[in-house]
């Protein structure tokens, strides 16, 4: 009975090794995982949730899953360095209102789709790259490949590649560009214009 | 026949007025250099950009009130299955261009399959209007002369937009000059020409709809996408997009250190560059062997099969 017992408390102890093991090594996919299961399920209920719905609940998940605040920091570059505190809050809470906004708009719908898993990498500098796919019925899959860097005990995602074109890199160019353009009130009042517009259809 | 002549003469003479009209903007480009001078040189891949930015202008101008009236119209008045089909039979043609770049990149195994392609959509899909070659598994794949000249690591040159025809790098001139020879849509009649032309444009609708919505410097964002969507390409999406991202990080902290410092960075990032492009140089010298093994491979695969039907025999 003892022996038993003990057989058990081992088997116990081993599962969850195992999967304290398993959440370890891919902590970076079970974020992306998640993201991306609480994006599709919200294309499926997308017509009855409308934009607001839409983005109230993706609002959660972008925050939740996205380091926001480092990908503004990425996005403006040296920039940043020249801006106000408050400034720098203005634009991570735009920016972010902005990316989710967006993903509001363009995931309205389902017709089928679904995301694959293809594999997981490692960076040079410590972070992970999970490549996966959207397939799309009767169109080509897109590839979307997700960085992602572990803040303290979780891993969020800085970077989307989809098809190729880097997220961080084209918005970097766009931001910098207007910043030392036009100033930082022309690129809030650019990105609310924007905010507005995806609002609106 | 009078009537596509004409066609073309007003092509040709429309052909003059853009080069009279690039003369015309890099004058103006020129006298006004000094004020835009500052904000110019943003980005190394594009040093035009004055003249660039210009042309984007006139191509959005000529994009509003010219091709997407006639776009939009062409699209009300034909039914979806006549413009999938026109669709299917353009791309069609093209895959004669894929299978030629194929070979020349040395992708024998793609280029096996993408003449599988051609073949079943020129036969069982009725002249290319259908695709049943994506039914039965064989995905279209992007291949040009632009890609080939890439992998035999010919520079990309400077960023250009060219009127009407729009976003282009220094490499792509010859890469669209050889695309075009290899497409046989180039020698038939000008109406053909235009309703390829229409096809484009309808189906870059989508694309250009995206731009407008997202993008906060349309010039830029296009800019951006198209050089790095056209690297993409030409590296079969091998590339790693992270390690152009981790160069960022590092420019990133560039900022935050002294000024000596960010020129050690300077050259170091230099040096990265030169041994990644070494890298992809190798990379694709590899590629290009493994190729080659491949396609042994298949061919003793073959000859297995054969040997293995003729003993079931």
């Amino acid at each position: 009975m003892v022996l038993r017992n003990i057989k058990l408390i081992i088997l116990m102890f081993a599962l969850s090794g195992l999967s304290h093991a398993h959440a370890g090594d891919s902590g970076a996919r079970v974020a992306v995982d998640k993201f991306q299961a609480e994006l599709i399920e919200v294309m499926k209920n997308g017509k009855q949730l409308g934009y607001a719905g839409r983005y109230e609940k993706l609002f959660g998940a972008v925050s939740n899953s996205h380091d926001l605040t480092k990908i503004v920091r990425i996005v403006v570059g040296k920039e940043w360095e020249n801006l106000s505190g408050a400034q720098q809050q203005k634009l991570v809470d735009v920016f972010s209102k902005f990316s989710v906004a967006s993903y509001a708009h363009n995931f309205k719908d389902y017709a089928g789709e679904a995301f694959v898993f293809d594999s997981e990498e490692e960076t040079t500098r410590g972070g992970v790259v999970i490549h996966t796919r959207l397939t799309i019925p009767d169109e080509k899959d897109v590839k979307f490949d997700y960085m992602l860097k572990e803040i303290g005990s979780n891993w969020r995602i800085i970077n989307i590649i989809a098809n190729g074109v880097s997220d961080l890199a084209l918005k970097r160019s766009e931001y910098t560009n207007i910043l030392q353009r036009e100033g930082f009130d022309a690129l809030i009042a650019k990105i609310d214009e924007k905010i507005d517009a995806y609002s609106k259809q | 026949m009078k009537k596509s002549g004409n066609i073309m003469r007003n092509a040709k003479s429309q052909h003059n007025f853009s080069y009279m009209l690039i003369g015309m903007l890099m004058l103006g480009g020129c006298a006004t250099t000094n004020a835009v001078g500052k904000q110019a040189v943003l980005s190394k891949a594009d040093p035009y950009e004055h003249v660039n930015r210009k042309m984007f202008i006139f191509n959005d101008y000529v994009d509003d009130y010219v091709a997407e009236p006639v776009s939009n119209a062409y699209k009300w008045m034909t039914p979806q299955f006549v413009q999938t089909g026109v669709f299917n039979f353009y791309n069609n043609l093209k895959n004669i261009n894929v299978v030629v770049n194929d070979v020349l990149q040395a992708k024998f195994h793609q280029g096996a399959e993408d003449t599988g392609r051609f073949a079943i959509n020129s036969t069982l899909g009725l002249v290319g209007l259908f695709d049943v070659a994506r039914s039965v598994g064989l995905e279209q794949n992007d291949e040009d002369f632009d890609q080939t000249l890439a992998v035999w690591g010919v520079p990309r040159g400077p960023y250009m937009v060219l009127p009407i025809l729009g976003p282009l790098t220094a490499r792509g001139i010859p890469g669209a000059v050889f695309d075009t020879a290899a497409n046989p849509s180039s020698y038939v009649g000008a109406p053909v020409q235009l309703l390829s032309l229409l096809n484009t444009r309808a189906n870059a609708e989508g694309s250009l709809k995206f731009i407008d919505e997202a993008a906060l410097d349309p010039y830029v964002f296009t800019r951006e996408s198209f050089l790095q969507w056209r690297h993409s390409l030409a590296t079969d999406g091998k590339s790693l997009a992270s390690e152009d991202f981790d160069d960022e990080l590092d420019e990133d902290s560039v900022s935050e250190q002294s000024v000596p410092a960010a020129g050690q960075s300077a050259v170091r990032l230099g040096l990265n560059e030169y041994t990644k492009k070494f890298e992809q140089v190798s990379a694709s010298f590899s590629n290009t062997a493994r190729s080659f093994d491949e396609t042994a491979k298949s061919f003793e695969d073959a000859g297995n099969k054969v040997d293995q039907f003729k003993s079931n025999k």
